[in-house]
Parts: structure tokens; C-alpha cells; sequence
């Protein structure tokens, strides 16, 4: 059985039947057209798959999966998206899903690192924050404070630390985010949080297909 | 601009033996659902959907920021052949009609009616209650602001395994995913009730069961569904525009399943 994370820059993938399961990422670009797995999530889950289960669902048993607490607050960060789950001794608080705009997330955090050459992960979290309501508006900030004479990367970098705040706001400013998704590897993102942050890696979402297959809520075909 | 419309005028307009089909915004009074009937003018609820046409169209009267239920009206009443509009401007409807009854007095040649429904005598909510499919219930309901009289035969009240709070929204597609058993509440059931302006039975809500609380963007209510879903125990705050995207789809599905609702 393969479970599948559809995301819109890159998918993961888990072969249950493998003897030693092990996650693994592919481009979603070069995916085939025809590919079918078993169970999926993520923004292009319906297309490759039959049994579709939803991605704040997904998200929320990944949680309840990977997080010993009762008590806590887990934001998804993906390349167009984000979203939260919420959780308050043990049982669904409160959730939020921002789907509306993909042009601050992660795919332009990528765009703006391969274009200007830099890794995040050695940035330094500058002390300027740049207000990142739109991205687009978002990478006029970068060109100007360029063309004032600040240092690409330090332009750059206060861009990502800005979408990281709004992140954060969007969460609801909480004392500390058990943080899921590609973002986890990007120090300077992680960092720009203003909070206690707990990185759980990009196969939260996988985590959930697992234990929804194990809960069996749906007919799986095989099964 | 924006007066009441006086009962002698009312009478005077709707006393007009040419009077064939007339527009309702919110839920008029009983006396003027009563004097219809009893003329036998066809009733044309233009908060539903009624004519399939560019919501782009209404641009030219209304902001496109406005609230979807009120770019409804004015589209319905663009595109069809009405002799008069009655709206209700008062509390139980809100300011929004207030002022969209100027935009159509200004743009369209029949007379508009302003009237504040300030009706006490309960009718009762039973589609509120009962277990019926969701979209048929809401059919049900706004159907019932039409009728003068009380619901022969209504259906039992079920058990509710889930609540929706709220408006009739625009877009009934969010209904398909709520289960039969959901009990609704807010505006929607004073409008079974017939009592638009009753704010009491507007804020009532279950806390025993997992709630959504849904209003329009951009609709003065997002206040009132907020500050419910702040007060209740279990609920989901929802405010959606003209159609519902797949993220509020699925906010909702989520938040019924991992809340342990079963369809």
C-alpha cells in the first residue's frame, strides 16, 4: 500500500509494503501523469490517487501521532500554504487553513534562494522585519531596500523572517508551534519565529495517512 | 432617502390591481406576507438565487467588496421583471438593505419598500430541528418566509449530533457536509420563526454539540458568529464570499470529523 503527500512543489511518498518503510520525496513536477497510489493528501492528492483524505485532517492525525502532548499547536508550512491545528486536552481546538494566496510560502522562499544564490541556513536573522501582507508586494520590498544600498541577502533575509511572522500571527501568536512541513529545514526560518519551535520534519501529512489507515475510517481498496 | 415606507403607502402600492410579482429582501412583515397572499401576487425571495448572471454585473451599482447575500439581491433584481421591492431595513434584516434599497430606488423604475419587521408571535422552528437533509431543510426554510401561516404536519425534532449558526449562506454547497442530524440556529432559525428582529433567539446556541458559526464576508453578523464561537466550547468560526473554496470545505469536513460527527 503507498501512501502519498501531493504537495504542490514536491510529493512524499511511504510504501507500506516495503519490509523497511521508509518515506521519500520526488519533485511533483516529475511525477507521471498516470500515477495512482493508495491514499493521498496534499494539494494534488485527488488526482493521483482514489481515496483522498483531507489535508487538515492529515495534519491533525500526524499530530496526534507524533506530538505526546494534549495540549499544543501544530503549523503546516508548505510551498502556497499554510495551516494550523490547534489542540486542547487532547481534543480539536481550533484550525486555520490560508489557501488563498501561495505567493509567500515556501515556493517563492525557494525561488528567492536559488535566484540570489544563497542557503538560508547560513543567514543570520537580520533585526529588520519586512511587512509581507502580499508576496508580491513582499519582493518590492527586496528590490527597494537593494536599491538603497542594503545587502542582498540581508534584504532576503528580512523578507523570510517577515513571512515567518505572518505565519506566526496567523497561528495565533502561540508560545510555542510544533512546526511541520519542507520549512523545518530552513534555519533562517525557523529562527525568525518568535517563539519556541519544535521542527517535526516535511512527513507530518504521511504520519496522518498512516494512523487514518490504521483507524480505517475509509474503505481502502485492498485492505 | 432611506424613510420608512408609511402603511397607507404600503396598501396604496400594493393595492394596485397591476400588482403581478413583487421582490422580498429579508423577511417582511406578516401583514405585508398576509396582503400578498390574500391578492395572490407572486412572492420572489431575492436573497436566494434566482437568476443565473454575472455577479460582475452588479459592479456597476454596488462595491465588489459587499456582502454576497446583497449583490444577490441586486442581480436577482437587475435581471427580473418585478412590479415592487419590499425589503426589510430594520434590525432583523441590517444596514446593508437599508442603503441597497437606495442603490435600487436610484436604478430601477418600480416602487421600493422599506418596511422594519419588529414581529414577536413565534411560528415555531421544526426544519431547524428535524432530521433532514441539510440542503432541503434550508429550502425548506427560506421557502416557509413566503407562507403566512403556520407549518401543518411539521417534522419531529431529532437528536442533533452537530449545529450550524448563521445566515443561509449564499452558496448551499457547504451544507452537502453537514449530517442530517445538525440543528440550526442564528438568523436562520428566527426566519422559520418569523421573528427576524428576535436577537435573543439569534445568539442561542448548544454548547453540547460540536457548532460551526458561518456568516458572509463582509456581513456586520462576522461579529456576533465570532464572538459565539469565542463563547462556545466547540466551534469553528466561518465567514465565506460568493462561492466556498476548498480550504473552507475543508475546515469544515475536518472540523466535524476530527470532532467525531459522523454523516
Amino acid at each position: 500500500m503507498i501512501l502519498a503527500d501531493f504537495g504542490t512543489s514536491y510529493s512524499k511518498f511511504l510504501d507500506l509494503d516495503d519490509p523497511d518503510p521508509r518515506p521519500y520525496i520526488k519533485a511533483t513536477k516529475e511525477l507521471k501523469r498516470d500515477l495512482k497510489v493508495d491514499l493521498a493528501t496534499g494539494h494534488n492528492g485527488k488526482r493521483f490517487s482514489n481515496v483522498y483524505v483531507n489535508e487538515l485532517i492529515a495534519l491533525a492525525r500526524g499530530g496526534e501521532e507524533l506530538i505526546d502532548d494534549d495540549r499544543y499547536l501544530l503549523l503546516d508550512c508548505g510551498s502556497r500554504d499554510i495551516k494550523y491545528i490547534r489542540y486542547r486536552d487532547g481534543k480539536l481546538q481550533d484550525m486555520g487553513w490560508n489557501a488563498e494566496c501561495g505567493a509567500s510560502m515556501g515556493f517563492t522562499i525557494e525561488l528567492l534562494e536559488n535566484y540570489y544564490g544563497l542557503d538560508f541556513n547560513r543567514l543570520q536573522v537580520p533585526a529588520k522585519t519586512f511587512s509581507v501582507t502580499c508576496g508580491v508586494l513582499g519582493i518590492s520590498n527586496i528590490f527597494d531596500a537593494i536599491t538603497s544600498g542594503i545587502d542582498e541577502a540581508e534584504a532576503v533575509a528580512s523578507f523570510v523572517k517577515g513571512i515567518a511572522i505572518n505565519a506566526y500571527r496567523f497561528a495565533g501568536s502561540p508560545d510555542k508551534i510544533y512546526l511541520s512541513g519542507g520549512l523545518c529545514d530552513n534555519r533562517l526560518f525557523v529562527e525568525s519565529l518568535p517563539c519556541e519551535v519544535i521542527p517535526l520534519g516535511r512527513f507530518v501529512l504521511l504520519k496522518g495517512l498512516e494512523r487514518t489507515q490504521r483507524l480505517s475510517s475509509v474503505n481502502l481498496p485492498g485492505r | 432617502m432611506n424613510a420608512i415606507t408609511p402603511d397607507k403607502k404600503i396598501d396604496m402600492i400594493l393595492g394596485d390591481p397591476e400588482l403581478r410579482r413583487i421582490g422580498i429582501v429579508g423577511v417582511p412583515p406578516l401583514r405585508i406576507i398576509r396582503l400578498l397572499h390574500r391578492r395572490g401576487v407572486e412572492i420572489l425571495d431575492l436573497d436566494a438565487m434566482l437568476v443565473v448572471e454575472d455577479m460582475e454585473s452588479t459592479v456597476a451599482l454596488l462595491p465588489r467588496v459587499y456582502c454576497a447575500i446583497l449583490r444577490t439581491v441586486v442581480l436577482n433584481a437587475m435581471h427580473l421583471e418585478l412590479d415592487a421591492i419590499i425589503l426589510d431595513v430594520g434590525p432583523g434584516k441590517c444596514d446593508g438593505a437599508l442603503h441597497v434599497a437606495a442603490v435600487l430606488e436610484e436604478s430601477l423604475p418600480i416602487p421600493i419598500i422599506r418596511t422594519i419587521n419588529s414581529d414577536s408571535e413565534p411560528f415555531g422552528t421544526p426544519f431547524c430541528r428535524a432530521e433532514m437533509d441539510m440542503t432541503e431543510k434550508f429550502l425548506a426554510i427560506t421557502e416557509r418566509v413566503k407562507s403566512p401561516t403556520i407549518l401543518g404536519n411539521p417534522p419531529p425534532p431529532c437528536l442533533p449530533t452537530a449545529g450550524f449558526w448563521g445566515v443561509p449562506p449564499r452558496d448551499f454547497s457547504i451544507l452537502d457536509l453537514f449530517p442530517d442530524t445538525t440543528h440550526v440556529y442564528g438568523w436562520t432559525r428566527c426566519m422559520e420563526n418569523k421573528t427576524p428582529a428576535d436577537t435573543g433567539l439569534e445568539a442561542h446556541f448548544n454548547p453540547e454539540i460540536p457548532t460551526v458559526f458561518f456568516a458572509q464576508s463582509f456581513c456586520a453578523k462576522t461579529a456576533l458568529a465570532r464572538l459565539l464561537a469565542k463563547k462556545h466550547p466547540h466551534a469553528l468560526y466561518l465567514d465565506i464570499d460568493v462561492n466556498t473554496g476548498s480550504s473552507a470545505k475543508a475546515k469544515i469536513q475536518a472540523f466535524l470529523e476530527l470532532s467525531g460527527v459522523e454523516r
